[in-house]
């Protein structure tokens, strides 16, 4: 992909629901991009259609109007077989809650996309172990999730979002969860990853002090842009 | 890690359903297994076969048939009279002489029903013992020959020995129960193979008529008012078909309207005329027991396996936004009711094979000519098959609830 086109380009959304006979009007003809390397930050109240949006690029669901293009691909027109795939190269997820799965040690959870890639097994094991390394946790691979803090967990869902070498890594939330002593030390990883790896980072965030960490900050508002302000 | 492994760390999510569900499984599984054994025993005997099949002769208008001696020749050659008449491959009487070891205190125990043969006939036309495997033919045959030998010699099932609680070499005097006043000394010369026999007794027809003779002998020529009945059944070994069909008619044209008239039909067909009581009890088995076993077993894995994708809702969003598919998602699932379902099944109807065969004996379960049943090698596999199917039928409903978990309406339930 040309280094010089954005990576996340969105044109135009629009995204309503509805609810009986109501109609829910979530995102209003939104337009904004994120440059290749960029860490972006998304805030705005509850409700303001952040994680709509986040959903959206991720290609976890479709605009009702709008295109959304991401690393060269247009999103909003792929089945969901093929967004499943593309998904798995494209795009990497934190989520607020971790969601590892409880069954599955640390190494396996990391692994656990790579099992839909053609690789093999000393190939996603090379990977698995170089994710560990970059969030710090290679003695912990054969830790459950039960037996891990909650900001060890988080690292190892950050393992798991880059483990694929994703172009885009969309956090939602990421610190929630955590107190603040940890909640740094997640932030300082995802901007080490943007230093280190030049990764295109998307982080929707209620707390300033996260936002803080970003390049540009971009505000929702019931469902449209407000304001963008560089870090 | 592969997806194998993901389904089997799934299942030990949470051992205590996957085990409950394992044992639902095995229990339904044993029913069918059992079920399915008489059925299937019941459908083999009373389907016809086109070559080398059996016919049996008997009484037209009476049961229990009770033919005259008188019959037995003609019967045997399929009353062929002429020279291109169709006869038979071979030939079985039976009569039955039924005796209790007390007299004054009779009961099932020491009761012994036994048929009174040939004893060379006990080999070749005698349903299984005919197409027995080494080495319980050679020992049949080792009994048979000691039966030739002594007149008064009785093969016995292993159940009724241990149920007389007698052994080989014993004798014992079994008091006549349809033939009154004919108590007969009899000498235990071995065993039948175990199985169908299990209850059954075998003596020298021989001895019974000479015992019918001596009667009237001590009776001033008074024949046992038995002696002109004594004739129960006739079997013929036929070569074909066609053969039956002509030896049936001329077994008709000579004896189908005589007093007292017979009929010959195949063994399958006489032995479906035989359990014809039984044929709501064996309806009921076939189409209201065996569908409502394998509903209910799809049920059991249905509810548990929804209430595991109920819980794991999240868990299934979060591998849909890593990148599976819906059918790779439905393959997990289906993955894991089917081995819940494989496993338990095979584990279930082995177990039931070896304690039900070897360990019991058999069950009990008399129809007709069959006192015991017992659990059929084909179970092995038809057994685990009706368990992978239903685990699969019960499990696709919830896979494809599973499949097609909206990723953005989960997460919106857990924000």
């Amino acid at each position: 992909m040309d280094s010089s086109q954005p990576i996340v380009s969105v044109r135009n959304v629009h995204k309503f629901f509805r609810r009986g006979s109501e109609r829910i009007d979530v995102l209003s003809g939104l337009s904004f991009e994120i440059a290749p390397g960029e860490f972006v930050g998304l805030m705005g109240p509850s409700g303001s259609g952040k994680t709509t949006l986040l959903n959206l690029i991720a290609g976890l669901d479709r605009p009702s109007d709008g295109e959304v293009w991401v690393a060269g691909a247009e999103v909003s027109s792929m089945g969901e077989a093929e967004l499943a795939r593309w998904r798995t190269r494209t795009i990497g997820f934190v989520f607020q809650f971790y969601h590892l799965l409880p069954v599955l040690s640390a190494y396996e959870n990391v692994e656990l996309p790579l099992l839909l890639l053609p690789l093999s097994a000393s190939e996603r094991r090379q990977q698995v172990m170089t994710a560990l390394e970059l969030v710090g946790l290679v003695d912990r691979e054969h830790h459950r999730p039960g037996q891990l803090s909650g900001g060890q967990q988080q690292r190892v869902g950050i393992a798991r979002a880059i483990v694929t070498d994703p172009a885009l890594i969309v956090a939602d939330e990421p610190t929630g969860d955590l107190d603040s002593k940890s909640a740094a030390e997640i932030l300082d990883l995802l901007g080490e990853l943007r230093r280190s790896l030049n990764k295109t980072i998307l982080l929707v965030t209620h707390d300033p002090r996260a936002a803080e960490r970003a390049d540009r900050v971009v505000h929702l508002d019931k469902g449209q842009l407000v304001h963008t302000a560089v870090a | 890690m592969k997806l194998g492994m993901l389904i089997l760390k799934n299942m030990r999510r949470n051992v205590l359903r996957s085990v409950l569900t394992a044992v639902g499984t095995m229990a339904l599984v044993l029913v069918i297994t059992i079920v399915w054994s008489v059925l299937a025993l019941i459908d083999m005997v009373t389907t016809e076969q086109s070559r080398n099949l059996k016919a049996v002769i008997t009484e037209r208008w009476q049961f229990p048939s009770q033919l005259p001696p008188a019959y037995e020749a003609r019967l045997r050659e399929g009353a062929a009279t002429q020279p291109g008449d169709a006869r038979p491959i071979d030939s079985m009487t039976w009569q039955f002489y039924g005796g209790t070891l007390d007299p004054k205190n009779k009961g099932f125990e020491n009761m012994v029903f036994a048929f009174a043969l040939e004893p060379d006939k006990l080999a070749t036309m005698m349903d299984e013992l005919d197409t027995l495997p080494e080495p319980e033919k050679s020992e049949l045959l080792a009994a048979i020959e000691k039966l030739k030998a002594n007149r008064q010699g009785i093969i016995l099932g292993l159940d009724r020995l241990k149920m007389m609680n007698k052994r080989v070499g014993e004798k014992f005097v079994l008091h006549g129960l349809n033939y009154k006043d004919i108590d007969l000394e009899m000498e235990i010369v071995g065993t039948f193979p175990r199985g169908r026999y299990d209850l059954s007794a075998a003596m020298d027809r021989r001895y019974l008529n000479a015992a019918l003779e001596k009667y009237r002998a001590d009776h001033n020529n008074t024949a046992h008012p038995m002696a002109e009945k004594t004739l129960s059944l006739v079997w013929l070994r036929l070569p074909d078909q066609e053969t039956f069909v002509r030896v049936a008619d001329q077994i008709e044209k000579e004896l189908g309207k005589a007093n007292p008239a017979v009929k010959c039909e195949t063994a399958a067909s006489g032995i479906a005329s035989f359990i014809e009581p039984f044929r709501d009890m064996l309806w009921a088995m076939r189409w209201l027991l065996t569908p409502a076993v394998v509903i209910t077993l799809a049920l059991v894995i249905s509810n548990a396996i929804s209430i595991s994708v109920r819980q794991r809702r999240t868990e299934l969003a979060v591998m849909k936004v890593l990148g599976f598919r819906p059918a790779q998602i439905m393959v997990l699932v289906l993955g894991e009711a089917l081995l819940l379902g494989l496993s338990a099944a095979l584990l279930s109807a082995g177990l039931t094979y070896l304690v039900v065969n070897f360990w019991m004996g058999g069950i009990t379960f008399p129809i007709a000519f069959f006192p015991k049943f017992f659990i059929a090698e084909s179970a092995l596999w038809w057994g685990v098959a009706v368990g992978a199917g239903a685990a699969l039928i019960g499990s696709l409903g919830p896979a494809v609830s599973a499949q097609s978990v909206k990723v953005s309406e989960v997460f919106a339930k857990v924000a």
